[in-house]
């Protein structure tokens, strides 16, 4: 084990999976030279060339496209898109193709490409530095949806997104990039896409969380638990697919639940766990699923700080359910 | 006021008549709106009444279309753009999301953006994974956006004249089924508010939340249900964004039991967030689960029988309500 930031992980992981396998390919907007704008393909150029570590226009599109073309002639890419607020004019290619080639093509033709991108907000970013679009992606068939939220997960999940059959949308929570840090297995580590981690088991109420978010759930859950709520806490992990399992176990067990999300609130991922929940185990419950999410407005500059769930909205939240 | 039965594509084609007409900055554009008229006939008539400088064909490049609208809704004008279909305006989604939807945020408000985005979307006339999407929950998700999703021709006319006559963006979904579909529509002007629910079938036993086409497949259902002595009320939300949760809180406190039904794709889908809204709302007056009815979750089959058995159908409805009554 050692000691990393979560970018440090990613970092590893790329540079192993490159080393490893020779399709895998790198692409982007100043991935190369520059190492990428967070600095997440560090050292790869240098290492492994520019046919293999390639720096792109300024054109989302044409980075999708090119690595959905590179996928079906048998290669592995990883596209980088440097902010995912720049995700949408590559919208059309990631869900009219890249979402579609393995059931058009009645699985001749998988596209494993992996769409790293940063998400979030907390950087002082504004409205198109900030955006969390987890759910435009989790609601397109054909897609899977990453969001790791520690160093060691990013780096197993990264591994594990390269690796499988699939396009992945791989979210990286930014503003974890360097303040976050912890141990990291050394060599080979795969996390099992699909798979939640429960954080810390509890009977009162069960806390979902995933990416940046788990920062707050955290803290909240401390907060709970010396208030005598005994807090089940979950990291998803994996968005597409979702371990449903380990939310019913967890649902049977305390029957209240809370779910954050910096999303905005409609149709995010809050209210599928919520539908989800009323839907499959409504028998269970001893409170309506709670939704603690971002703002259906745009996001905030001057406003971050409102906008987005933090400890102390969590704990009411959770205050509030465990009184229900 | 008088009636007639014309059909949902002569009702929107009304409202953009006398919307035109009834304001100079009205204007139309598109690709194909103004000589051949609309892929699907839309805007007949708009370019011979008003002139190419207020009906304009553009190139096929819907980013194009989506920006100079917002362009021309910033400079005071009221663009009604259409796209051939939704399917086709993903590509012009970066306009929509990040600037349509922004714009009068970012001002503070002292920018308005009086823009409509029209046309067609939904499957079932054979055209396949690209041409058959439903994308009213990737807008609904996107704030500053209005949502709007008419199942009948007077919802068509007189949201359609709302819309246009809306300071903000607001996104009309038309169901490509629907164009030829006819019903009564009221002579003269009508604008049908936005944010109000339409209790479409009254009925005691289960609510049905649903919206555009799949409004005419509850109904049909609540019908053959009536025979069997179970009595659904049908609501069609006609705007997701705003969306009229206090009509569907209210049946739910008298139903009871909900059961939410759209066309497209399940996972935090529309119906995700009515019944994540039921459940936190109406939690202690449920007496069964919230049920939701949606399309499968794969990109839409090209073959005739897959493609109906993706999306759901009237007897799928009449099953999930006898499970719910029951």
């Amino acid at each position: 084990m050692a000691i990393q930031t979560l970018l440090g992980a990613l970092n590893e992981a790329l540079h192993s999976e490159m080393e490893r396998d020779d399709r895998v390919v790198v692409l982007g907007e100043d991935v190369g030279k520059v190492g990428g704008v967070f600095r997440v393909t560090e050292g790869l150029q240098a290492k492994f060339g520019e046919e293999r570590v390639i720096d792109t226009p300024l054109a989302e599109n044409g980075i999708i496209g090119a690595a959905i073309g590179m996928a079906l002639y048998g290669l592995r890419p990883v596209p980088e898109i440097q902010f995912v607020d720049f995700i949408y004019p590559a919208f059309d290619q990631i869900v009219s193709e890249l979402a579609k080639f393995r059931y058009r093509s009645g699985g001749q033709y998988p596209a494993p490409v992996v769409v790293r991108t940063p998400y979030g907000g907390g950087i002082k970013g504004g409205h198109y530095h900030s955006q969390s679009p987890e759910a435009f992606f989790v609601h397109t068939a054909g897609l899977q949806v990453v969001i790791p939220s520690t160093p060691a997960d990013a780096k197993g999940l990264l591994t594990s997104a390269i690796r499988g059959e699939d396009p992945v949308i791989f979210l990286e929570p930014k503003r974890l990039y360097r303040t976050l840090k912890g141990e990291v297995p050394d060599g080979e580590h795969l996390v099992p896409i699909g798979q939640a981690r429960v954080v810390r088991e509890g009977n009162d109420l069960t806390l979902i969380g995933y990416g940046a978010m788990m920062q707050e759930c955290l803290d909240a859950a401390e907060r709970a638990v010396k208030e005598g709520i005994d807090v089940e806490l979950i990291d998803l992990r994996t968005l597409m697919p979702f371990d449903w399992k380990a939310i019913q176990a967890s649902v049977v067990k305390t029957g209240r639940i809370v779910i954050v999300h910096e999303a905005p609130r409609t149709c995010g991922f809050g209210a599928e766990i919520a539908a989800l929940v009323a839907e499959r185990a409504i028998l269970h419950l001893e409170a309506p699923v709670r939704r603690v999410a971002g703002f259906d407005t745009p996001f905030p500059y001057t406003l971050e700080k409102l906008y987005m769930p933090d400890a102390p909205r969590v704990l009411d939240a959770i205050r509030e359910t465990a009184a229900f | 006021m008088s009636m007639r039965e014309i059909t949902y594509r002569d009702a929107l084609n009304e409202a953009l008549h006398e919307e035109m007409a009834r304001d100079p900055s009205v204007l139309v554009l598109g690709e194909e709106v103004a000589l051949y008229e609309g892929a699907y006939k839309v805007t007949r008539g708009l370019l011979a009444r008003f002139g190419e400088r207020r009906v304009k064909d553009t190139p096929i490049a819907e980013e194009v279309i989506a920006g100079s609208a917002i362009g021309a809704a910033m400079g005071g004008l009221r663009p009604v753009a259409e796209m051939m279909t939704w399917n086709f305006a993903i590509l012009a989604f970066d306009q929509i999301i990040n600037h349509a939807a922004k714009i009068r945020y970012m001002f503070g408000g002292r920018v308005k953006l009086p823009l409509v985005i029209r046309g067609p979307q939904g499957g079932g006339k054979q055209l396949a994974a690209q041409h058959s999407q439903s994308v009213e929950t990737w807008l609904a998700h996107c704030p500053g956006l209005k949502v709007v999703c008419p199942s009948s021709p007077a919802d068509a006319k007189g949201l359609l004249v709302t819309a246009i006559r809306d300071d903000d963006p607001v996104m009309f979904l038309e169901h490509e089924i629907l164009y030829n579909a006819k019903g009564n529509v009221p002579e003269g002007e009508i604008a049908v508010p936005f944010g109000q629910a339409a209790i479409v079938h009254q009925g005691s036993d289960v609510t049905i939340i649903t919206y555009s086409l799949m409004t005419l497949k509850a109904l049909k259902a609540a019908e053959e249900l009536e025979r069997d002595g179970i009595h659904a009320e049908v609501i069609d939300l006609r705007t997701l964004v705003p969306l009229d949760m206090e009509a569907v809180l209210a049946s739910v406190r008298k139903t009871n039991r909900a059961l939410v039904v759209q066309e497209g794709w399940p996972v935090c889908g529309m119906a995700s967030e009515i019944a994540a809204r039921i459940q936190e709302d109406a939690f202690d007056d449920l007496d069964a689960p919230v049920r939701r009815l949606t399309g499968k979750p794969v990109p839409m089959p090209y073959n005739r029988i897959l493609e109906a058995q993706a999306v759901p159908q009237v007897p799928d409805i009449v099953a999930e309500v006898r499970r719910l009554a029951a």
